[in-house]
């Protein structure tokens, strides 16, 4: 299913009603965006104002999400949608649900990175941690993409990167405990980091949530805890499908 | 031509006219002949058809009559629409082409912000891919908030500086252009260079104003000493008084250019503080009247007990700066005047006065850093050439803008013009202490 099927749509409004709805995650998508970029900038400049302010904007996203699942229940009751556009509609339910969850977490980077400003910055200044909030920006950023392009191939991609997203948290997570042992007064610190590196491999899964769904969405299969490689079978198969 | 047809078809019934007068009943070679005519005719329409079915395999037929004339026609026809065709299809493709190399990005969107076009640096730009986002809502792919506000926004006049999505050092400037009916051309272009250069300039300044400060209070700490050190020759005592006032000026000139780098590194908005403005400009006045050198008469005019939203220590200096310039250039039986009133439409500080003017066409460079209108006259009157400039940047910062209105020989008007949303309503100060 394309975008375009949406838009061939029999009730012009309902159609626009899934439109606008779709609209509304990618904008909630794009403030939560902005709230993860912020919180690692606070991190890594310590910044302590910038991210203050990301832990008290957090209401904003959770706000987003009651009027969006409010327009969700809305289109439920009303129009009754089938087939395709029941699956968008449970697909986007289910999103905003882990779209909110990554605010959290951001809210929860933002708070510990005010914290850490006032503290003594290690010498490589969080260089690991700035590549992993970098890498699970990313991951955000192209599930949202697959969302809005409704691509299934690029969400399976994006789903994959997972995994580096965990060994790197893996490596992190034993580069603070080295920490600690060579010198106890850096756990403070230790603790603090590994608590933004746990939220942020928390992101990451999140952000693996959205590319299932988007998968679910495009192909009407629940991909939850099967293995990628399957899914990757699959959505080849149907391509091919399509294709002939 | 048609002359022509017509006596042919004229020949033939008489050749068949004539038969029949000869060798049988008239009407049966008339028949026979119009017969043949209508034969004829059929077989060059048949040919011409055919000929038109498949015109692109074919050579043009060779008609009789009047039918070579219509081919001939068909084919100048023919020939002409293609060569317009040819040139179109050139004419868009050297415009697509032209386009695509175009070293900014353009999008085109429709009526519901729906990509219909993009060349190749706003896919680099901005990541978009082809065929797949063609028909997608292009705030669905640019989710930044400040440019989802930007385009559902009518305020396009500037273009908006967001950096791009997953390059953060990479800095763009996008612009909504209206055309037609509702449709748009969304224009980005790569300003990182210019933001690099911005931000080293304002470095620059900043770190140089500070470097300058520490020399500078040395030389006037020891300037302080030589002017009370009684066993100096009396003949020193103007040079050291001349060293004291540069120094001064520069000191001022430092903290101004301090001021002016804080205020342009403030991103945004300036707090929300609640300033009861009345209070401000009568302590404002007072400091006015206690000056050796002023105008006669400096008055206030309080037309409304509102107070602002803001920042004190910002709209305090901007405040200072506009009367400091009214007095400087006011002559000592002049008057200066404060005024301070609101409507619907939001709040207003002027500071009128009767001094010198200022020449129209200096009005509009007023506040850019060190403009003057007239130097040696200004500088003898001691000003760091920041103040308006401060003005400027301090009033942006609380959503508001500089007025001018001057007359030369007659005086100068400066209006400070401030939103609604940043009137801070008495009724609501008595709530609040209530």
């Amino acid at each position: 299913m394309e975008t375009s099927d949406l838009t061939h749509h029999i009730s012009r409004r309902f159609n626009e009603d899934l439109e606008k709805v779709r609209n509304q995650v990618l904008q909630m998508g794009g403030f939560v965006e902005q709230q993860l970029h912020k919180a690692i900038t606070a991190l890594v400049e310590g910044d302590s104002q910038l991210g203050e302010s990301v832990a008290t904007d957090d209401y904003k996203v959770n706000g987003m999400e009651v009027s969006i699942d409010e327009e969700c229940s809305r289109i439920l009751a009303l129009r009754a949608p089938a087939a395709g556009d029941l699956r968008v509609i449970v697909a986007i339910i289910k999103t905003i649900t882990d779209l909110e969850r990554i605010g959290d977490e951001g809210e929860k980077i933002g708070y510990i990175a005010s914290r850490l400003a006032t503290m003594e910055r290690p010498a490589d200044k969080y260089r690991e941690v700035k590549h992993l909030g970098r890498q699970v920006a990313e991951m955000v950023h192209d599930a949202l993409d697959a969302f809005a392009r409704m691509d299934s191939l690029a969400a399976l991609k994006t789903a994959k990167q997972d995994k580096i997203v965990d060994e790197e948290y893996e490596s992190i997570h034993r580069q603070c405990i080295t920490f600690m042992m060579e010198d106890p007064r850096t756990i403070r610190r230790a603790l603090e980091i590994m608590w933004i590196v746990r939220s942020l491999e928390r992101i990451g899964d999140h952000a693996k949530n959205i590319c299932e769904y988007v998968i679910y969405m495009v192909h009407g299969k629940d991909i939850r805890h099967t293995s990628l490689e399957d899914v990757a079978l699959q959505i080849d198969a149907a391509h091919a499908a399509s294709r002939r | 031509m048609w002359t022509f047809a017509l006596a042919r078809l004229a020949g033939i019934l008489l050749a068949g006219l004539c038969l029949g007068l000869l060798v049988g009943p008239i009407w049966v070679w008339l028949l026979v002949a119009a017969c043949l005519y209508l034969g004829w005719q059929l077989l060059n329409l048949h040919r011409l058809d055919r000929w038109l079915r498949l015109r692109s395999q074919m050579a043009p037929p060779n008609l009789g009559g009047i039918w070579a004339d219509i081919v001939a026609q068909v084919v100048r026809l023919h020939r002409r629409k293609s060569y317009h065709k040819q040139r179109l299809v050139q004419l868009y493709r050297e415009l697509r082409r032209s386009t695509a190399a175009l070293p900014d990005g353009v999008i085109i969107l429709s009526t519901q912000h729906e990509i219909v076009w993009f060349n190749r640096q706003a896919a680099r730009l901005l990541g978009l891919k082809r065929p797949i986002d063609v028909g997608l809502r292009v705030d669905n792919l640019l989710r930044s908030p400040e440019f989802v506000r930007y385009l559902h926004g009518d305020d396009f006049s500037v273009p908006l500086a967001i950096s791009a999505p997953m390059q953060t050092e990479l800095y763009l400037a996008l612009q909504v252009v209206p055309y037609g009916a509702g449709q748009s051309l969304l224009l980005v272009r790569d300003v990182t260079r210019q933001m690099r250069l911005e931000a080293m300039r304002k470095d620059f300044v900043a770190n140089a104003s500070h470097e300058l400060r520490t020399p500078l209070t040395v030389i006037s700490g020891y300037l302080d000493t030589l002017a009370d050190d009684t066993s100096i020759d009396v003949a020193w005592a103007g040079p050291i008084r001349d060293m004291r006032a540069q120094a001064q000026r520069m000191n001022t000139i430092i903290a101004d250019l301090l001021e002016l780098s804080r205020l342009e590194s403030t991103d945004g908005e300036a707090v929300r503080e609640p300033i009861d403005v009345p209070a401000m400009l009568q302590r404002l006045q007072r400091d006015a009247l206690a000056r050796s050198q002023r105008p006669r008469q400096i008055l206030l005019e309080l037309e409304s007990e509102d107070g602002l939203y803001g920042s004190m220590q910002e709209l305090e200096s901007a405040f200072t700066n506009l009367l400091v310039n009214g007095i400087k250039y006011t002559a000592a039986e002049g008057s200066v005047r404060m005024r301070w009133w609101t409507d619907d439409e939001g709040a207003y500080f002027a500071v009128i006065d009767t001094g010198i003017g200022i020449p129209a066409e200096h009005i509009p460079r007023l506040t850019e850093r060190f403009y003057r209108v007239d130097a040696g006259r200004s500088r003898e009157r001691g000003g760091s050439g920041l103040g308006l400039a401060i003005v400027k940047h301090a009033l942006q910062l609380h959503g508001g803008w500089l007025e001018v209105q001057s007359v030369e020989g007659k005086g100068s008007t400066f209006i400070c013009h401030f939103p609604p949303q940043r009137i801070f309503q008495t009724a609501e100060r008595a709530a609040a202490s209530a």
